[in-house]
């Protein structure tokens, strides 16, 4: 009975068509996962993306298999984490925060400072992570600006330091420095006409 | 508190390496300018401007020089240099010493000199914070020299784009001593920098008085170029010589160089992403995206040499998708589709070839050993 169970939830995933795509053997193996995942609540379509990523690539069936019971595992445990309201794209972006590196414990840190949802700010720390920030020098940065830093602030410091390791900059080096920009503005504003980053215009005779 | 800890950890402990940002620009420029009791004159100018920034936060040293070549045939030239050392954060305290100088010459009839060091102590939040401040120095005029005391006190505030301050600063120089109030702002969006300051000089004595105001406006034209426009009227700064007026200038700046001092050895290695910034090459891919109302988005792969551009992602199930060749640019390829906000996966494939992730994404290994492309939709 619970094999005929077992067997009827497979083919309720299976029949998800995009998955026609994977051959027999692998298509149950994932159909399972992502029925197991289901059960226990975690978000599906994150895990059919990385089977079908392994399609795409034509990797072989056993690897498509073993990516998706990590992604899986994974999912798992950044609820724990964020606890089992976090929404999928949160989930998802909190994999890829522990992946680069995140602890966590920074996971937790961010959900109690930030209202969700944190999507954006997980994104932003994944991606400082890959891009070479120092994950414990990343994870600061966010949570510094997490409490009241919008969505689009973070971007837009994910892009400072971007532009800044584009430029050369060591990567923590750069998360630093845009960490402190604002800061570092107000240090001789009141004394420097010359310094560029004065207040007080420059152009002038 | 915890959170300017960290900001303090990350100050402090992030960091370790003797690197440095430098950024270097030349502004030349002309302008209309009437000093007060002259007749206005016009001139040009060339300013080249030098900043270093420690790479933690930790202090900064900035110089600039003007050469002004007025109407007249006269010329004016200055130079002027400041910096500062600043304290790790403790608490919501930050300490801050420094020191500046500077001199100014004008058709060899007056020259000025100045030297003074200060030190401020700033009350710092995350977007608030104001400081007390005092200045002791020496300014001179020919062969004359006065003492400079200035103490001031300020606040500022900021946001995403924009910036305020307002300072109260009396100054002391010889036996001439005025107050200035004073409030800056700057506002940026995108290409444009807005700033702008007014202020009223008070209980002056020998300083002037009266109200002055400058604005100015940058429109950044790339990574090396921008235009700027100001005008306004400024008080007379007694220390630096500078003598009222009101202008209106235009100029060109260049050059806003960064220059990076090696250390790579004591951070963990990026070269992928040092790649993934780099110009595209005959057997790369660089990936822009452009967000549009609701969902949907263009995406531009710049392909040089490319018959076929495909991409791949999460957001189109993973099947290939053929990319149009741009009508307008060379090299260029695009689609334009509905993408969801968040974190996204994505490959490129070019020609048929292997599954790439495009510059202008993050790299980050894939689950079959291959890598992928990660981009953030705001």
């Amino acid at each position: 009975m619970i094999l005929a169970a077992l067997l009827l939830m497979t083919q309720v995933a299976a029949q998800d068509p995009r998955l026609e795509r994977l051959d027999p053997d692998t298509r149950t193996a994932v159909a399972a996962v992502v029925d197991s995942a289901h059960g226990a609540g975690l978000p599906v379509e994150p895990i059919i993306q990385r089977a079908l990523e392994g399609a795409t690539k034509g990797a072989p069936g056993a690897r498509i298999v073993a990516a998706v019971r990590r992604l899986a595992v994974d999912l798992g445990t950044a609820r724990v984490a964020l606890g089992t309201s976090a929404s999928a794209p949160e989930l998802e972006a909190a994999v890829a925060a522990l992946r680069a590196g995140a602890a966590l414990e920074v996971l937790a840190h961010l959900r109690d400072l930030r209202r969700p949802p944190l999507t954006m700010a997980l994104s932003v720390l994944a991606d400082l992570v890959a891009s070479g920030v120092p994950a414990d020098s990343a994870a600061a940065a966010v949570l510094a600006l997490a409490p009241k830093a919008r969505d689009a602030d973070l971007v837009e410091f994910r892009r400072a330091v971007e532009r800044d390791i584009a430029l050369g900059a060591p990567p923590g080096a750069a998360t630093s420095v845009r960490l402190n920009a604002g800061a570092l503005d107000v240090y001789g504003a009141n004394s420097a006409a010359n310094n560029p980053n004065s207040p007080r215009p420059r152009s002038r005779p | 508190m915890r959170t300017l800890a960290l900001i303090g950890l990350v100050c402090g402990v992030s960091v370790q390496a003797l690197c440095a940002q430098v950024t270097a620009n030349v502004e030349a420029g002309i302008t209309d300018v009437q000093y007060d009791g002259f007749l206005a004159s016009g001139a040009a100018s060339i300013s080249p401007t030098m900043r270093w920034q420690h790479p933690g936060g930790r202090g900064f040293f900035s110089a600039r020089g003007t050469y002004l070549q007025f109407q007249s045939g006269r010329r004016s030239i200055d130079g002027s240099a400041n910096g500062s050392w600043i304290t790790p954060l403790a608490r919501h305290w930050r300490g801050e010493l420094g020191a500046a100088a500077g001199a100014s010459d004008y058709a060899n009839i007056a020259s000025f000199s100045h030297g003074q060091v200060d030190a401020r102590l700033h009350l710092m939040d995350e977007d608030r914070g104001g400081w007390i401040a005092a200045t002791m120095g020496r300014s001179s005029f020919g062969g004359g020299a006065r003492p400079v005391t200035v103490v001031a006190v300020g606040m500022w505030l900021l946001g995403t784009d924009k910036t305020m301050f307002v300072s109260l600063d009396r100054s002391f120089i010889g036996d001439t001593a005025y107050t200035d109030l004073r409030s800056s702002a700057r506002w940026r969006r995108d290409r444009i920098v807005l700033e702008g300051v007014v202020g009223a000089r008070v209980w002056s004595s020998g300083g002037g008085r009266g109200v002055f105001g400058e604005g100015s406006a940058t429109l950044t034209l790339g990574r090396q170029a921008a235009l700027v426009v100001s005008a306004g009227r400024y008080a007379t700064d007694v220390v630096s010589g500078s003598l009222a007026g009101r202008y209106v200038t235009a100029a060109v700046r260049l050059g806003r160089i960064t220059v990076r001092t090696p250390a790579t050895a004591v951070l963990s290695g990026n070269s992928r992403a040092s790649e993934s910034h780099s110009s595209p090459s005959a057997t790369d891919a660089r990936l822009e995206i452009e967000t549009r109302r609701d969902d949907d988005v263009r995406l531009t792969v710049y392909a040089p040499g490319a018959t076929v551009v495909e991409i791949s992602g999460d957001f189109t199930d993973w099947r290939p998708v053929a990319l149009s060749r741009s009508p307008t640019t060379a090299d260029a390829w695009v689609a334009s589709l509905r993408i969801p906000r968040g974190i996204h996966r994505i490959n490129v494939r070019r020609d048929g070839g292997p599954w790439m992730a495009p510059g202008g994404t993050t790299r980050s290994a894939d689950d079959y050993d291959g890598e992928v492309g990660v981009f953030i939709l705001p």
